[in-house]
């Protein structure tokens, strides 16, 4: 039996295959720590069978501030006891209602120390839809997993360009990218100073 | 197949290609880069509901409204208010990033508080002269400074030197025109929303030798040669005074680049659109004594009104200026720089001091004196601290309101007041309480409170209501005090002459004439430097032409040099510094060997 003996070529072109291979392919996937969300949330739920819209949850204070992802108290004026039998309701209760534990909610939208984002500014005076920023978070039957980038400790969500991963895909717009984009198109752009901080 | 050196290489040289044409090293560059702006280092703010605090800025005397956002017990954002009748919402890049001082990597955290007790007992029980010198005098605990060294044998209240007079103020509202000599009028000077506010009211002329800020904004701008604004005020004297004093036009003219026909047009401004008023940055005799032969004091400098006191108090040592302390006098010397203020030259201060002296620095960072003090006593910084603000140079009437702390300060941290009042035996008690009580006693004024300024009357509140209003940011202002004495300006002799220009050649120009030790985020002046807004500690520049003949390039490490010492500087070149001059990020290092107008040298690293 001939042993194979590969051409330096060869050799060459193989190592480059192998980092291409694994620079599109697997690094995409192992730069991003996974962890999926505490409650399985139906936004679509809420929305079409409660009647609820964005507001309602995500509010904003007396004083103008936004305050963000709801607390448990405004989901235990509804949920106090089961409203249906589903295994999310129920584990929910149970975990989180009954104990009055806080769900740590992962949000896919917050942006790092270093940048200063308005949500009054964006909806109450330029009148912007959440959806312009998040995508169709609100019409989801459930929520998808978050993920972090190990280095940064960014959100999937709020920077950089798209890997190639066709697995992932942001639900809006909440890069830097899509900030300037915007910002961009509406004459805006004044210094780096206007999100920065 | 058989592994070889040179396949192994080979394989990883066609890794190395491909690996480029992947995301994987682009990709954890930007991520290195992202962590190293939030990495753990950095305060981060706490997540939380955020409410609304009000302080005053004490960072300088204009001690300009705050309102504070609060998560918890952090301040994560400042801002003026807009309603304060006195600031009117202005708040400087300084002010506005207040909050991260607490925060500076240069801040003194721990000091040898035993050590320096010891050394003040020992000096009292021994009789030794002591002094405390207050960097910014006119606060309540420069009155518990003065009590204190009146309760001991040999005590001494010191204070910087105060040209204008002890208790002068500007009146920017009746000046019709105002001649500046580098005062930085449009950039910081007295109260910003104030000056800013009447600034349609009078015609500006700014002498600067640079196109600063002020300039720039200016009706105005009389450029001059560097250093030689004495003459200039020399030879407007001159002109007014119809040649009985200072020196001919024409020599002024020479000696300043400022044609005879100008120096003669701006003596008429003075008095033909009067009221005016003149003012100087570096507080030479010589320019304010112009005020004196324009008719200035009692009208547009005017003597301010003590803010009301208790009686109790008023058996207090007096206020000594550094230049009236008898050299080698002191024994030990307290520094108060807890709280920023005006920076006195560390070699004038040295000739003071006995053989063996103990010199005790109050301070948040060892920037300042505690470069030379054998004590370094931790102090609070804005705004963790609690005190009163002493009136800004164009408060007309007395004021009284404090800073208040938007977060705790960090265990360890001394209060010079208490120490003081302490060591020397004074009552406990709460000073600033009493300030407050006295001034509801007094009947007068009004009170604007937060968070919309609006203003009662001093004689509709009750004592607690006062010091309720006053701890949250309230302003206490009286009403300018009519039949005041018109203010006598303290004017020295003239100025020492020129150092000789043949060993340096160069002109100093300071970017802040007589600067303080006042902390600056770290954050903030990132940034100014980077944008070039603000030459940063230990930077220099000079005119390309000027550091071509000298052989120094951009970027290049020299060292400044005066008849007074040296100092390590990197230099930058900048074509708006005029030819023949240095102009030199001010700091307490700088101020030590350098004044505005100083003759210097830069030699090359």
């Amino acid at each position: 039996m001939t042993s194979f003996k590969p051409s330096g070529n060869f050799v060459f072109l193989a190592g480059m295959l192998i980092a291409l291979g694994a620079g599109w392919v697997g690094f995409p996937y192992a730069i991003y720590r996974t962890r999926p969300q505490p409650v399985n949330f139906s936004h679509k739920v809420h929305a079409e069978k409660a009647g609820t819209k964005c507001e309602d949850c995500h509010a904003f204070r007396e004083d103008g501030t936004y305050a963000g992802l709801p607390t448990l108290d405004k989901c235990s004026a509804c949920h106090a006891a089961p409203m249906g039998t589903t295994a999310a309701e129920k584990a929910f209760i149970e975990q989180y209602v009954t104990p009055n534990r806080e769900p740590r909610w992962a949000s896919y939208a917050r942006q790092p120390e270093n940048v200063y984002f308005s949500h009054v500014t964006h909806v109450k005076t330029a009148g912007m839809k959440c959806e312009t920023c998040h995508g169709n978070t609100g019409a989801t039957d459930s929520l998808r997993p978050y993920q972090e980038d190990r280095i940064s400790g960014y959100s999937r969500d709020i920077w950089g360009r798209p890997l190639a991963n066709a697995a992932f895909r942001s639900e809006g717009g909440m890069r830097m990218d899509d900030c300037v984009a915007c910002h961009r198109r509406q004459g805006l752009e004044h210094s780096c100073l206007d999100c920065h901080k | 197949m058989n592994t070889s050196r040179r396949k192994i290489l080979q394989f990883m040289g066609g890794s190395a290609v491909g690996a480029l044409f992947t995301p994987v090293p682009w990709r954890l560059i930007t991520d290195a880069a992202l962590w190293s702006e939030n990495w753990p280092g950095v305060p981060v703010p706490v997540r939380g509901e955020s409410r609304t605090g009000f302080t005053n800025c004490s960072l300088c005397t204009a001690g300009c409204a705050v309102r504070a956002r609060l998560i918890g017990e952090q301040p994560v954002a400042l801002a003026g208010v807009p309603g304060h009748p006195v600031s009117r919402g202005a708040l400087c890049p300084f002010g506005l990033t207040g909050h991260h001082l607490p925060y500076h990597p240069a801040r003194v955290k721990s000091g040898p508080v035993k050590e320096a007790w010891a050394a003040v007992a020992d000096a009292i029980a021994k009789g030794d002269r002591i002094a405390v010198l207050d960097l910014r005098p006119g606060r309540t605990a420069s009155w518990t400074y003065r009590r204190a060294m009146a309760a001991i044998r040999n005590g001494a209240y010191i204070v910087p030197p105060r040209p204008l007079g002890p208790a002068t103020a500007v009146n920017l509202a009746a000046a019709k025109t105002v001649l500046s000599f580098g005062a930085p009028l449009l950039e910081g000077w007295g109260t910003p929303g104030n000056v800013i506010a009447l600034r349609d009211g009078f015609r500006l002329i700014q002498v600067d030798a640079v196109e600063s800020r002020t300039a720039a904004l200016a009706d105005l701008w009389v450029a001059i040669n560097p250093g030689t604004e004495t003459e200039l005020a020399l030879g407007i004297s001159n002109v007014l005074s119809g040649g009985a004093s200072g020196i001919n036009p024409a020599r002024a003219a020479s000696a300043t680049g400022v044609s005879e026909q100008q120096i003669a047009e701006l003596a008429r401004e003075l008095t033909g659109n009067g009221p005016a008023v003149v003012l100087d940055a570096a507080g030479s005799s010589a320019v304010l004594a112009l005020n004196t032969l324009i008719g200035a004091p009692g009208r547009t400098l005017v003597t301010r009104r003590e803010t009301p006191v208790p009686e109790a108090w008023k058996k207090a040592a007096p206020a000594t200026e550094l230049a009236e302390i008898p050299e080698r006098s002191v024994r030990v010397l307290l520094i108060d720089e807890s709280a920023p203020g005006e920076y006195i030259p560390w070699g004038e201060i040295r000739k003071k001091l006995a053989a063996n002296p103990v010199v005790i620095a109050f301070a948040w960072s060892r920037a300042g004196y505690g470069r030379y003090a054998q004590y370094v006593l931790p102090a609070a910084v804005y705004p963790e601290t609690l005190e009163d603000i002493p009136p800004a140079i164009d408060a007309v009437a007395p004021v009284f309101r404090m800073t208040v702390p938007l977060q705790a300060p960090p265990a360890g941290m001394v209060n010079p007041g208490e120490f003081i009042a302490t060591a020397t035996g004074l009552p406990r008690g709460d000073a600033l309480r009493e300030r407050s009580d006295a001034i509801h006693k007094s009947g007068r004024g009004a009170l604007a409170a937060m968070p919309d300024g609006k203003l009662t009357p001093v004689k509709e509140m009750k004592p607690e209501d006062l010091w309720k209003a006053l701890n949250a940011g309230g302003y206490w202002m009286d009403t300018p005090d009519e039949k005041a004495a018109p203010p006598r300006l303290a004017l020295a002799g003239p100025e020492a002459g020129p150092v000789e220009a043949a060993s340096f050649p160069l002109v100093a120009i300071l970017t802040e004439a007589r600067g303080s030790a006042a902390p600056a985020s770290p954050l903030m002046s990132k940034l100014y430097q980077e944008s070039n807004l603000r030459l940063g500690p230990g930077r220099a520049a000079l005119h390309p032409a000027t550091a071509k003949a000298y052989g120094i390039e951009e970027g290049a490490r020299a060292t400044l040099e005066t008849a007074q010492g040296r100092r390590d500087i990197f230099v930058i070149l900048d074509s708006a510094v005029p030819p023949g001059s240095v102009k030199v990020a001010s700091g307490p290092g700088v101020l030590d060997i350098c004044a505005t107008g100083e003759r210097a040298r830069v030699v090359p690293a």
